[in-house]
């Protein structure tokens, strides 16, 4: 376990430094539409300490520490690409987001977007690009969203006809129609960000960053956002970067994902080989109809007993012998409820870092 | 007297917390002295002018100056965030939270949120009052002293029945806040004694608006200028104003509980 | 002038929400008028107690300043320096950084439409106030003119300083006894307290260093006088400097405050 636990650790940390190939075969030294090399982000904290003396102590002598939160992160997006951007909370998603669109000055490393360097936050940068952060609250509230449009269309100086024809776009792929001339305080919260996503890329960006777009929203609003980026990826090949917790935005768009964690760069490849590699097992619930079987099962060596809860069992079975072992199971006991799921991402991620261990 | 418990509890709370902020006491402070020069100033280029303004002589419009200090600071200090408050709680429809408590929910409302370090405008008020006072030919006699201080918590009894009716109001009307910046704007008018002012004016800032009230009725008692009868009538008003607002309050909170089912 | 369409379409927009609170609107100016019917009572009684006139200042001339002032100090009411913590804190700042134009040209847009609506708002309340205070004014064209240029001048002069002022946020959130001191040294050199005529030599002297003037001051004074014909001329010249002036203190504030957040927040 120990020499295989090192052969892991090293795939996934030499990996990524420098440019990792796409799905899409690269001419070498051709830059992509995103290109980022060494990134690096420290944070200065100041140190707080309780007590009545350290407070005291810190009105004289301010002290610090350095946070990383994003470690020399690099990779390359080609025009078209959906990438996907994973990793729990605190990775370092959405500063390098920030960091992509301009608004965090990068500590050290490279970074090129559409040819330009971000923080110099060019208006021919920010003509292209966009950043759709859940929470942000671009339309006015008292006025149509229409009106909202309008602005937004004075601000980025779009042409009448692009406007028109832009505008139609979008509120054709989010079913729009109906909304456009309400106060947009009159919307639900639904039809609110669409109209809030709408009024993003209302300038046709090149770019967009989207961070967790579909936080918070119902089944239904998932899918539909999911549709629409894919739709208008597919019409305009526009690049889209997103950052998401929800494995099923993953999966319904990006072909590629880049995992990040701890501010590094774990792993940058297709979907597929992400789950072969740190999923490679599936999350097996038996639920027995003679509960006098349970030791008969936990001691099979079906797999590796995760949980006993009642009459049912979590077993961890690596991937290739699950058929074999639910066969098996289905074969040998009354099962009452069988289940067979894949292990969601964040677990797969922590999964990783525990066999990379020493 | 559980309402007093509650009251001291939340008043405990409040000084625990903003003593954690203590650069905050330096710049209230700061605030309160800026306030008062201003004041000082304008004094001063008044009585560069005149040798009295309707009346009242230097020292009797420092001690008005002070006064106003401190109504000031009182109010910033428990009433003006109490009502604040209430307002964004009606606003949010979080109102439920104080109405469910087994304390009477006027007491309550009026209690739970205090601005402590707001008190600075109460001491620097107390120092440019004492300052006006020592100055006066004829320091009061105690019991001007006794009237300027009832006068000067009527006043403010009076202030907070005002607030209160106004966050009633908002039981019904959830809008108030067009009536509050109304009465924001007429509250600078308390700096001056409302002789000053024409009749109509002198009327609303007592009656309706109560800052003259507040203001100028204490510094009167406490320059010599109050008469028993005057100081009667109008704790009379005051106390009849308690009761009113009391009818006004049960009956906002009926009507809120029966609009949010 | 790709510029127009912005401010057309902001200004327009501006006065459509603000017309939805009129009422909102009418009440704050109401409340306002507290402050220069203080100042006008007790400078009008002062002036009468003196024979009549207060160096030259009747209780019409008086009750003609003041009057004017509600309109001059409803112009300069613009984004409050101590708006930008908030809009640092809810993300809103970040939103004008992800876009193409400077965020102040938003701000200069949106209020001066609801200007328009404020504008609107006041004139009822000045024919009241003409009523009840019966001031003495009688202008000539020039002046008029002259002070209708001033009042759009002392709003854009006055939202560039109060931006500029309210970027210290960038380097501290501890302003508020900054902004209070600011706000307390423009009363007093403004012309907001009293006509700067009355105020002592040094007072004079050093408010004619400063903007303050150019932003409330002048404008009334450009209407009800005692003015020149030269001394509006040059208090046109010393507003458009001091607009220039601030333009440039604003362009220089504003992008090391960017660095700063940058650096920091994004």
């Amino acid at each position: 376990m120990g020499a295989s636990g090192a052969c892991i650790e090293t795939t996934i940390r030499d990996e990524p430094r420098g440019h990792v190939g796409t799905l899409a075969n690269r001419v070498a030294g051709v830059p992509g539409v995103i290109d980022v090399d060494g990134l690096t982000k420290t944070f200065r904290v100041p140190v707080r300490e309780p007590g009545l003396r350290a407070a005291t102590k810190s009105l004289f002598k301010r002290e610090h520490r350095e946070v990383v939160a994003v470690d020399a992160v690099g990779f390359t997006i080609e025009p078209g690409e959906i990438v996907g951007f994973l990793g729990p909370n605190g990775a370092g998603k959405t500063t390098t987001l920030k960091m992509l669109s301009g608004l965090l000055y990068p500590t050290g490393g490279h970074v090129r977007v559409l040819g330009h360097e971000p923080s110099r936050r060019e208006a021919a940068y920010l003509s292209r690009m966009a950043l759709v952060m859940g929470n942000r609250n671009q339309l006015n509230w008292d006025l149509p969203a229409s009106d909202s449009f309008d602005l937004t269309r004075a601000i980025y100086r779009i042409g009448a006809a692009d406007f028109a024809a832009q505008r139609d776009e979008l509120v054709e792929l989010l079913d729009l129609g109906a909304q456009l001339d309400k106060p947009v305080r009159s919307l639900s919260l639904g039809e609110r960000m669409k109209a809030e996503i709408a009024n993003s890329l209302l300038h046709r960006p090149a770019v967009l960053f989207l961070d967790e777009p579909t936080l918070g929203l119902d089944v239904t609003m998932q899918r539909r956002i999911r549709e629409f980026l894919a739709g208008y990826n597919t019409r305009h090949r526009s690049s889209i970067m997103l950052t998401t917790h929800y494995m099923a935005d993953v999966e319904a768009l990006a072909e590629r994902v880049i995992v990040i964690h701890h501010g590094r760069v774990l792993f940058d490849g297709a979907l597929t080989d992400l789950a072969a590699r740190f999923g490679g097992h599936k999350t097996l619930t038996v639920t027995l109809g003679d509960p006098d079987q349970l030791a008969h099962l936990t001691g099979g060596g079906f797999g590796e007993v995760v949980e006993v809860a009642g009459a049912s069992v979590t077993l961890r079975v690596a991937a290739d012998h699950a058929p074999a072992a639910t066969a098996r199971l289905l074969g040998e006991f009354a099962v009452l409820d069988l289940s067979i799921e894949d292990p969601p991402i964040e677990g797969v991620i922590e999964l990783a870092f525990a066999s990379g261990s020493p | 007297m559980r309402a007093l418990r509650v009251a001291l509890l939340h008043l405990r709370v409040s000084v625990m917390n903003e003593l954690q902020y203590r650069a905050n006491f330096f710049i209230q402070l700061i605030q309160s002295l800026i306030s008062v020069a201003t004041g000082l100033i304008v004094l001063a280029l008044i009585f560069d002018r005149t040798p009295d303004l309707n009346g009242w002589t230097r020292p009797q419009l420092l001690v008005v100056l002070g006064i106003y200090s401190i109504v000031g600071g009182f109010f910033g200090f428990g009433l003006e965030p109490a009502v604040v408050r209430i307002m964004g709680d009606v606003r949010e429809g979080t109102f439920d939270y104080v109405l469910t408590k087994p304390v009477d929910s006027q007491v309550l409302a009026s209690v739970r949120a205090f601005r402590v370090w707001r008190l600075t405008d109460v001491v620097v008020g107390i120092a440019v009052a004492t300052w006006g006072l020592v100055a006066l030919p004829n320091p009061p006699s105690l019991t001007e002293l006794a009237g300027g201080v009832v006068m000067l918590m009527a006043g403010f009894v009076a202030l907070y029945c005002l607030g209160l009716i106004i966050v009633t109001g908002a039981f019904w009307y959830t809008n108030m806040d067009m009536v509050q910046d109304l009465f924001t704007g007429m509250y600078r008018a308390g700096q001056y004694p409302t002789g000053v002012y024409p009749r109509w004016l002198r009327l609303v800032l007592t009656f309706l608006v109560p800052i003259g009230l507040a203001v100028t009725t204490p510094s009167q008692s406490l320059t010599g200028q109050l008469t028993w009868q005057r100081l009667v009538a109008l704790l009379g008003f005051v106390t009849a104003l308690v009761v009113v607002t009391r009818l006004i309050w049960k009956l906002g909170t009926k009507r809120y509980s029966g609009a949010s089912a | 002038m790709t510029y127009l369409r912005l401010y057309a379409t902001l200004g327009r927009q501006a006065i459509s929400t603000n017309f939805q609170y009129r009422l909102n609107n009418f009440m704050f100016l109401v409340g306002m008028i507290a402050e220069p019917v203080v100042y006008l009572v007790v400078w009008s009684s002062i002036a009468e107690r003196q024979g009549g006139a207060l160096d030259g200042y009747t209780p019409g001339m008086f009750a003609a300043y003041y009057i004017v002032w509600t309109l001059v100090r409803a112009m300069n009411i613009t984004f409050t320096p101590f708006g930008w913590e908030e809009r640092i804190r809810d993300g809103t700042l970040s939103g004008h950084l992800l876009r193409p134009i400077h965020p102040v040209h938003y701000d200069i847009g949106w209020f001066s439409g609801w200007k328009v609506v404020t504008i609107v708002m006041w004139l009822p309340i000045a024919v009241a106030l003409a009523l009840v205070f019966e001031p003495t004014l009688d202008p000539t064209w020039q002046q008029c003119v002259t002070f209708f240029v001033a009042i759009w001048g002392a709003f854009l002069l006055r939202t560039m300083l109060l931006w500029v002022l309210g970027l210290i946020t960038f380097w501290t959130t501890r302003v508020t006894a900054m902004f209070e001191a600011y706000f307390a040294a423009e009363l007093l050199l403004s012309g907001r307290l009293v006509p700067l005529d009355l105020m002592p030599g040094w007072a004079r002297e050093t408010a004619r260093w400063l903007p303050f003037e150019s932003s409330f001051g002048f404008p009334i004074t450009a209407l009800v006088g005692p003015i020149s014909g030269r001394g509006l001329a040059e208090g046109l010249a010393r507003q458009f400097a001091w607009i220039a002036v601030s333009a440039l203190f604003l362009a220089w504030a504003w992008r090391h405050a960017v660095k700063r957040y940058s650096a920091v927040n994004g």
